[in-house]
């Protein structure tokens, strides 16, 4: 397996009429963690979900590679195969779907994880004791009446269970209260440690990093990225927020 | 071969719209009843005022064919733990007439469950009356499971009370033409209806569906959800009629209705109706046709489904949840049987095993 999981060559993509994202060059490294962060509408999300190929952007230009495999053309569906996992700041709900149901079903599909039913349900028994949720979720249908925090759970719930090469978590810790985010963080924790994934973390709240060894921290301004450094980057930006980032940007003319 | 007789006007709505749209009412073809001389009502009499939402024609007629009626009382204030089950196999033609007289205060479980093959063109039949008193508590649940060459009528009627809390889960999931009916008279002050149908037609299939609930006492509140995928060229008529009759003050009715398509010459109908003759009411209707929306399909293709799938994972979806909701062993292996036919073996063996309902392959 190559040790640069993730790499995007000169990435701009947008909307069909406005462009966003601008030039983005990305490595991310086999079992790494990687957290992005930027002001509000810097188009943090959409990286995120142009990496996950939503069909909302066009790439314009650049390439996305993964695992070693261009995936620049690659649907959705195919690139989560492949073992990409974005967690969605809003799951979207889907009625008529137990959430069981929908569990089993994206297992089953990947060779990886198909397992007898009495195992599949154990693992997913043991996943919900670990977040604190109730067995009962799992008759429920996806997403539909759950909470903010419940729904993230669900989220955490699926990152365990299909264990990808690489989780994108989009502002996954936004409306959770304190109780919920310990869950969520050591849900994520767990992943970490469990699958030896790689982690891009989108997020404004540092208290989800507590309890992870961040190893690279990217700031994006206006769809560029602008910045990086190592975990103690993460600290300047809460003292000093991303003045001094804007402000370069603006320097070089970058802004669009 | 048996002489028949047509029902003309099966399903028929609480209110009639345009004859050209052919909403209006479902006509079937059954065999005339063997029984020979007077046939007499065998249930209690107050079984006579119950509205059926199959209407009087099929009401009749199920009676007359059944043979023989069957009576059940819960005692007030009593759970009655072990359901109520109507036993309904295509392959020999059943024809069941049932009355269940839920006692003040009582609580019970009623299990409607059709299901079997007929090598040759079968009528199965099934009419329910439920009466429930002050509250009472009545879990319905329904499940027609039928495979080719069965042609299946449905009626219930129930009679809610003051308080009275009615939960029905309804599931039709094959038939080569199915008309399920179902009218809830909320009588009582308070009394409560929630609704839940799933569906699943595909081939050439034809479902008839006719949803009424009569709201005359204050304060009344009903929930209808109907939900359900059409496939291929199959047909489905649905009728879903909230009644605010005058005296309903303070009740609220609400229907809504999320069909998935995902065959080509699917014929679906739909006719919603909100009747009202009283002020101090409301009532809601909400209709989502079509197929599984873009945000929904982005979300489950995150998740490694694409769209076939997302749609074969709708229908598992439905057989799941039946199961689920199932609640003895006639009406899951009815469920599962279909489930078997429509999803696969393997599908269904799954559906089975991961609800623990059978035992893996490895401790086998």
């Amino acid at each position: 397996m190559p040790d640069t999981l993730l790499s995007i060559q000169g990435l701009s993509a947008g909307t069909e009429d406005t462009p966003i994202l601008h030039n983005i060059n990305l490595s991310v490294d086999a079992g790494q963690t990687h957290v992005l962060m930027g002001p509000n509408g810097a188009g943090k999300s959409t990286l995120g979900h142009v990496i996950m190929g939503d069909p909302t952007f066009q790439v314009t230009s650049g390439s996305i590679t993964f695992d070693g495999n261009d995936i620049t053309e690659l649907s959705p569906d195919k690139r989560s195969l492949a073992g990409i996992f974005l967690s969605y700041q809003a799951p979207v709900e889907v009625p008529g779907v137990p959430l069981y149901s929908f569990l089993r079903t994206i297992c089953q599909m990947r060779p990886e994880l198909k397992t007898t039913a009495r195992k599949f349900r154990q693992r997913v028994a043991d996943i919900c004791k670990q977040l604190e949720m109730d067995d009962s979720f799992l008759t429920r249908e996806l997403n539909v009446g759950f909470s903010g925090g419940e729904k993230k759970k669900i989220e955490m719930l699926q990152l365990l269970l299909l264990r990808p090469k690489l989780a994108i978590l989009d502002e996954t810790d936004s409306g959770l209260d304190v109780d919920a985010l310990a869950i969520v963080s050591r849900g994520i924790e767990a992943y970490r440690q469990e699958c030896d994934g790689a982690l891009l973390i989108i997020t404004h709240n540092t208290r989800i990093l507590e309890r992870l060894d961040v190893d690279r921290t990217h700031v994006m301004v206006r769809g560029n990225l602008v910045g990086a450094g190592d975990a103690a980057l993460i600290d300047e930006i809460d003292a000093n927020g991303f003045g001094r980032f804007e402000a370069a940007l603006a320097a070089k003319g970058g802004a669009n | 071969m048996a002489a028949t007789k047509t029902l003309a006007h099966v399903n028929v709505p609480a209110a009639q719209t345009w004859n050209y749209l052919r909403i209006n009412d479902i006509s079937f073809e059954v065999p005339v009843p063997t029984t020979k001389g007077e046939v007499l009502a065998r249930l209690p009499r107050l079984f006579d005022a119950v509205e059926t939402g199959v209407g009087a024609e099929a009401a009749s007629w199920i009676v007359s064919a059944s043979g023989d009626s069957r009576y059940v009382e819960v005692k007030a204030g009593t759970h009655r733990a072990e359901p109520i089950v109507i036993d309904i196999d295509a392959a020999t033609g059943d024809v069941r007439d049932t009355g269940v007289l839920v006692r003040e205060g009582a609580e019970a479980t009623v299990v409607v469950a059709a299901h079997g093959h007929a090598d040759e063109p079968s009528t199965s039949a099934s009419l329910l009356r439920i009466v429930a008193e002050r509250d009472a508590v009545v879990h319905l649940v329904e499940i027609v499971a039928l495979g080719k060459g069965a042609q299946h009528l449905e009626g219930v009627g129930i009679d809610a009370a003051d308080g009275a809390l009615i939960e029905v889960r309804q599931y039709a999931l094959g038939g080569d033409k199915v008309a399920v009916g179902i009218c809830t008279n909320l009588a009582g002050r308070s009394a409560r209806l929630v609704h839940d149908m799933r569906y699943i037609a595909s081939g050439s299939e034809q479902l008839d569906v006719n949803h009424l609930a009569r709201q005359r006492g204050r304060n009344t509140r009903s929930e209808i959800v109907t939900s359900g995928i059409l496939a291929d060229s199959a047909k489905k008529t649905m009728r879903e009629t909230i009644d605010l009759i005058h005296g309903a003050k303070g009740a609220t009715g609400n229907e809504i209705e999320t069909v998935l398509v995902t065959g080509d010459n699917i014929v679906n109908k739909t006719l919603p109706t909100i009747l009202c003759d009283e002020d101090d009411v409301a009532g809601n209707h909400g209709a989502s046709i079509g197929s599984v929306s873009p945000e929904q399909l982005g979300y489950l293709a995150d998740r490694g489904i694409s769209t076939t799938e997302a749609e074969a994972l709708f229908a598992r979806a439905i057989f799941d949840d039946a199961v689920i909701h199932a609640p003895e062993a006639i009406s899951r292996a009815a469920a599962l049987s279909r489930a078997e036919e429509v999803l696969g073996s393997e599908i269904a063996r799954d559906v089975a095993e991961g609800l623990g309902l059978v035992t893996d392959g490895e401790d086998a």
